[in-house]
This record gives structure tokens, C-alpha cells and sequence, in this order.
């Protein structure tokens, strides 16, 4: 099995179809990761797709003694904040809303009660909170490649999750009742 | 029996660091003692298990295969076609400056031609570019915000 930076050095080598690699390897949680910024699948689709091949672009500049996933989830991320901004300023000129891009909760959950309210919860929640609550919870990372992926010391994860479960937790019992 | 040597609120965050597997020896044995002399925290500490339970089994529908199937294909498209851009971009940029330069040379600098005409030409130039741009700006919005672009009609 191939190891992510074996990949990444056959691609700087313009071995382009080695890249596939890493495509299979984290298309999935690129696209999950995507749909929490978008909530929407086909958005989701295009950007994550979109980021894989900007990393691509930028795989040059790659240094293979980092971790490729944290490194292209800021890729990621600033793709889908940049989509998000640019959507919302143009709904707010479409009154009509006829080209608004409406959250469709049955198009990306399965018929769970707890999972949509899970869901809910989330939404409601400052985006940074949202974030790091499903990179640690959903996309499993570790506090290092959180760190890493936000750009925040080590030492600031552990009570960032905290305060971000704490309110989860608050919201949850409101929708509860 | 050792004695709890955390206040609640320390514990509470340090339950987290507990519930992800990335406390040390030492914050460990502390959460540890404090969880067994404190049934408010304990209460707390189940609460935050089954919140991190339920996130991570929150579930979203899978995409159909033939999504999958496509996506390194897409991706594929775009590197190349991503190539194909650049090349044909810098070919369209020296034709231009070529162009350009020409109709300076030949046209706007030759005394013959009438101000008249010049200005005329000048004119409908610079606007058919703004139009240009304008149409290449909205094409590409609304490729990105058309929601019904999936759809075959």
C-alpha cells in the first residue's frame, strides 16, 4: 500500500495519475467536511472536487513531512467560506430567492430523529464551535492535526471542544424539551 | 483514599481531553480521582460521553455509487483541463499584445486615418470588453449558484 507521501513525491515527480492515490483516500471525508460549510450535497461535490485539484496545483510547494489531510482541509475549508460569503451577498440581491441554495436536512441525513436533532443542534452554533465539534467527533482527528488544521496552539483544542460541546450540550437540551 | 486536588471547572475540561484519549498520566489520575468524589461531575461526565456518541453516529446518507465512481474522473478533468487553460491563456495573451501593438502601429499612429474614425474604433473597443467581462462575470455566478443546473432538460 502506498503511503500518502510516496504519492505526493511521484506527483512533484509529474506523475499526475499518482494523485488518484490520494483522491480515493480522503474523497469522503473532503466531501463531508464540505457539506458542514455548504449543506448542500451537489455544492459539497463540486468544492471538494475543486480542492483537490487547487491542492494538486499547490502539491509542488507540499513539504511530505506534514499530514496531507490537515493541509488540504484548509484548502478546503477556505473554498467553502469563500462559496458561503459569495452566496449569501448574492441572496442578498435575489429577492425572490429563486436562486437561493435551501439546506434540504433529508437530502443529507437519514430518517433519524436523534441524528437530525444532533444535526439542528450543530447549525445553531457559532461556526467555529460547529467546526472543531466535527473534526474531533465526526472526522476523528487528533488534537495535533486540529491544531494543525485551524492553526491554533495544541494547548487551546482541549478547552476550545470544551466550551464547544458545553453550548452543543445547552442546545440539546433545549430542543429536547 | 487520595484526595480530588482539581476544582469542577478544571475537571470539566479535562473530562473532555478524558473522553478523547489525549490526556497525559498525570491529568488523567486527576480527572480520575475527581470523577469518583464528585457524582455532579460524574453526571456531567456521562452527559459529555453520550453527546460525543451521538455526534460521531450522526448519519448522512450515503451518495449514490455512481457519484463515487465519477469523482476521480472529475477531478482528473479539471487537472487537465486546468493545464489547458493556462496554456491557451498565455497563447491569447501574446496574441492580443500582438494584435494590439499592431493595431497601434498601423491604425491609431497612422496619420492618414481620421481622429473621427479613431475615437469611434477606440470607443466601440472598450466597450465591447466591458460587455465581454460582464457576460464572462454572470455566466460564472450564476454556474456556481444555479441550482437547477443538474438538471437535464
Amino acid at each position: 500500500m502506498m503511503s500518502d507521501s510516496e504519492a505526493i513525491l511521484a506527483c512533484q515527480a509529474g506523475r499526475k495519475e499518482m494523485y488518484r492515490h490520494l483522491v480515493e483516500k480522503y474523497k469522503v471525508r473532503a466531501y463531508y467536511a464540505a457539506l458542514m460549510f455548504t449543506r448542500n450535497r451537489d455544492d459539497a461535490l463540486d468544492l471538494s472536487q475543486e480542492a483537490f485539484y487547487r491542492a494538486y496545483r499547490a502539491l509542488d510547494h507540499f513539504d511530505t513531512s506534514k499530514n496531507f489531510y490537515t493541509w488540504f482541509y484548509k484548502i478546503l475549508k477556505n473554498l467553502c467560506l469563500n462559496f458561503v460569503t459569495r452566496q449569501k451577498r448574492f441572496e442578498e440581491f435575489d429577492p425572490s430567492g429563486i436562486n437561493s441554495r435551501q439546506e434540504n436536512p433529508q437530502e443529507i441525513l437519514e430518517r433519524d430523529e436523534r441524528s437530525r436533532a444532533v444535526w439542528q443542534g450543530l447549525r445553531e452554533l457559532p461556526a467555529k464551535d460547529r467546526e472543531i465539534i466535527l473534526l474531533k467527533d465526526f472526522d476523528g482527528m487528533s488534537y495535533r492535526d486540529i491544531a494543525d488544521a485551524l492553526e491554533i496552539p495544541i494547548g487551546s483544542v482541549m478547552s476550545r471542544l470544551y466550551y464547544a460541546r458545553k453550548k452543543l450540550l445547552k442546545k440539546l437540551e433545549y430542543l429536547n424539551e | 483514599m487520595n484526595k480530588s486536588t482539581i476544582s469542577c471547572q478544571q475537571a470539566e475540561i479535562l473530562m473532555t481531553g478524558l473522553l478523547d484519549n489525549e490526556l497525559n498520566a498525570k491529568q488523567r489520575r486527576q480527572i480520575k480521582i475527581h470523577l469518583e468524589q464528585c457524582p455532579a461531575c460524574a453526571a456531567k461526565f456521562d452527559s459529555y460521553k453520550q453527546l460525543k456518541k451521538e455526534t460521531a453516529d450522526m448519519k448522512f446518507k450515503n451518495l449514490p455509487e455512481v457519484y463515487w465512481d465519477e469523482y476521480w474522473q472529475n477531478v482528473y478533468n479539471k487537472i487537465e483541463r486546468g493545464i489547458g487553460w493556462i496554456l491557451s491563456s498565455i497563447g491569447a495573451i501574446i496574441l492580443l499584445i500582438f494584435a494590439g501593438y499592431q493595431l497601434l502601429q498601423d491604425f491609431f499612429l497612422n496619420p492618414e486615418e481620421s481622429l473621427g474614425i479613431k475615437i469611434g474604433v477606440a470607443f466601440g473597443g472598450v466597450g465591447l470588453i466591458i460587455l465581454f467581462v460582464s457576460v464572462l462575470r454572470e455566466k460564472l455566478m450564476v454556474r456556481h449558484i444555479d441550482k437547477y443546473r443538474s438538471i437535464e432538460r
